[in-house]
């Protein structure tokens, strides 16, 4: 019953006419929990849990994917590049090493 | 005196480091639950042996000092045309002293248009950051760069 | 260093605070270069800055203040200023609030027009009134800390109340803010950090702000807890007179320096 994760697609510039190339940023809050840490209250070492795999996709076709390990910052951050081929939806799907899925989507609006 | 005393309670919490002191995130710490791989084990992972040339084609940014550990920004550039037949297949982020020496690896298209990949990682302690680039040709080029990672801070 | 001593062998609590100074004098002086940031560095952190999850918080603060609330047309009305003066009067706070009759912070008029709608209060130490504080603050962004201390009594009061609290050394080492954050200490190292100027730092202007070490968003005053915690100082409560006293003494810092608002910032 979890509440989908927050997270941000950013695009830079945010104007940006087609075959330019732009930076696609994702940013998602998302705890990156090692397995290694004690919780102080509990004592108890805070089960691992971070997101494993990423997938940037564009009209669901996947055209730069991410293995991602604990080692990771927490509320990660992850940057790539992208040549615009016109208008159209940018998906970043993501699992964790739980299982658990996510996805976020931003519209490609190329100006011209 | 009380001089002594100064010292390890002004800032009651962690101890004082300006070099790394062991954590939970170095191999010999870690308890059983997280993942353990060495930097060498990685590298034979991912390059199944093959030859690794150092290139100053892959442009490794990271802060030579970090003011925290569990932040560290990492910045990769590669030299490539990114077409079909010349592109950079993977990035392979490591480091040479975490427990898990791997990061993060980024499998990229052409559709990318540069061999750029940003991202932000832990770092258990002062060390080395290393890009490992493999190219559509199969072979493989590495960055490496070192961390002073700083522990302390108040508050 | 002997100059430096002189100035302090003023008042009480001596002895304490020179051994103290000393220490830190002795030991980090030096090592101030070794951990000063380079250019490169700080374009690095910069960059991040671009790249801030506490922005997502931020986000939803705005979402939450907008549906529970009415967003900046309830604020505006709320506060009898105009949705175009808003941004101005935002960056001016802690401010004195004739209908609260108080010198309050923007987390204390969130709660207020939660009050004045009927609607539930958020504790002020809560993640919901992080985010809606962040959120509100950042609506005044670009704009000048442009705190008035002279604009009534009532401000005047909580600035010299402010300025007693970052002054009187206290707790079991005798240290105060200054102890730290004076002129003549800022660049020292204390425990591989160099000690910031408060104005110089803005911390008026870039709190709330994402903290690394926590990996999440932290209010000035949380923050301030958290170092008097460390400097072995009995922690004022979140919102209390003084704790607000002390946000206002702050803000004159930033604003001697004409710093911005920019929320939400990035710290270690």
């Amino acid at each position: 019953m979890a509440e989908a994760r927050k997270s941000m697609i950013k695009f830079k510039p945010k104007k940006f006419k087609v075959g330019d190339v732009i930076k696609v940023d994702f940013i998602v809050i998302h705890p990156m929990e090692t397995g290694t840490r004690k919780d102080k209250k509990t004592g108890k070492i805070k089960p691992a849990k971070y997101i494993d795999s990423i997938t940037f996709s564009l009209d669901g076709k996947p055209f730069t994917s991410m293995k991602v390990w604990e080692t990771v910052s927490t509320n990660p951050y992850f940057s790539v590049n992208m040549k615009v081929p016109g208008k159209g939806k940018i998906t970043v799907d993501y699992t964790d090493n739980t299982g658990e899925k996510n996805s976020k989507s931003k519209k490609l609006k190329p100006k011209g | 005196m009380e001089r002594r005393n100064f010292i390890k309670s002004i800032c009651a919490a962690t101890a004082v480091a300006a070099v790394a002191s062991p954590s939970a995130l170095l191999a010999k710490d870690a308890p059983k639950g997280g993942n353990v791989l060495t930097y060498d084990a990685a590298v034979v992972a991912i390059t199944g042996g093959k030859a690794v040339t150092d290139s100053d084609k892959v442009k490794l940014t990271v802060p030579e000092i970090a003011e925290n550990g569990a932040v560290v920004p990492v910045k990769i550039n590669v030299e490539s045309p990114m077409t079909d037949a010349d592109y950079v297949k993977a990035i392979h982020i490591l480091t040479t002293k975490n427990g898990n020496a791997r990061s993060a690896d980024i499998m990229l298209t052409p559709m990318n248009a540069k061999g750029y990949f940003a991202t932000r990682i832990k770092l258990a302690g002062t060390q080395d950051v290393v890009a490992l680039v493999e190219l559509s040709d199969g072979s493989f080029l590495r960055a490496a760069k070192p961390v002073k990672v700083t522990i302390g801070g108040c508050g | 260093m002997m100059k430096r001593n002189g100035i302090l062998f003023t008042g009480k609590k001596v002895l304490l605070s020179l051994a103290f100074l000393s220490t830190i004098s002795m030991l980090q002086l030096n090592a101030g270069e070794q951990f000063a940031m380079s250019d490169a560095d700080r374009a690095m952190y910069k960059e991040m800055l671009e790249n801030n999850p506490a922005e997502i918080y931020v986000e939803e603060g705005g979402e939450i203040f907008e549906e529970s609330l009415g967003g900046e047309e309830a604020l505006a009305k709320f506060l009898e200023v105009s949705e175009k003066d808003l941004p101005k009067y935002i960056a001016g706070f802690p401010r004195y609030i004739k209908k609260l009759g108080n010198v309050v912070g923007i987390d204390q008029v969130i709660q207020a027009m939660q009050v004045e709608q009927g609607k539930e209060k958020t504790k002020l130490k809560s993640g919901k009134m992080f985010s809606m504080l962040a959120y509100v603050k950042s609506l005044a962004n670009d704009e000048l800390v442009n705190i008035d201390v002279e604009a009534d009594e009532h401000i005047k009061a909580s600035y010299e109340l402010g300025k007693i609290t970052y002054m009187t050394a206290r707790g079991g080492r005798g240290l105060s803010c200054n102890s730290c954050h004076s002129a003549d200490i800022v660049g020292l190292v204390l425990r591989t950090q160099p000690l910031p100027d408060l104005g110089e730092v803005a911390v008026a202007g870039t709190w709330p702000a994402y903290r690394m070490t926590k990996s999440s968003l932290r209010t000035p005053q949380r923050r301030f807890q958290g170092c008097m915690n460390n400097a072995l100082l009995k922690v004022i409560p979140i919102g209390s007179k003084e704790m607000i006293a002390l946000e206002v003494y702050i803000a004159t810092l930033a604003k001697e320096k004409n710093k911005k608002i920019a929320i939400p910032g990035l710290k270690r």
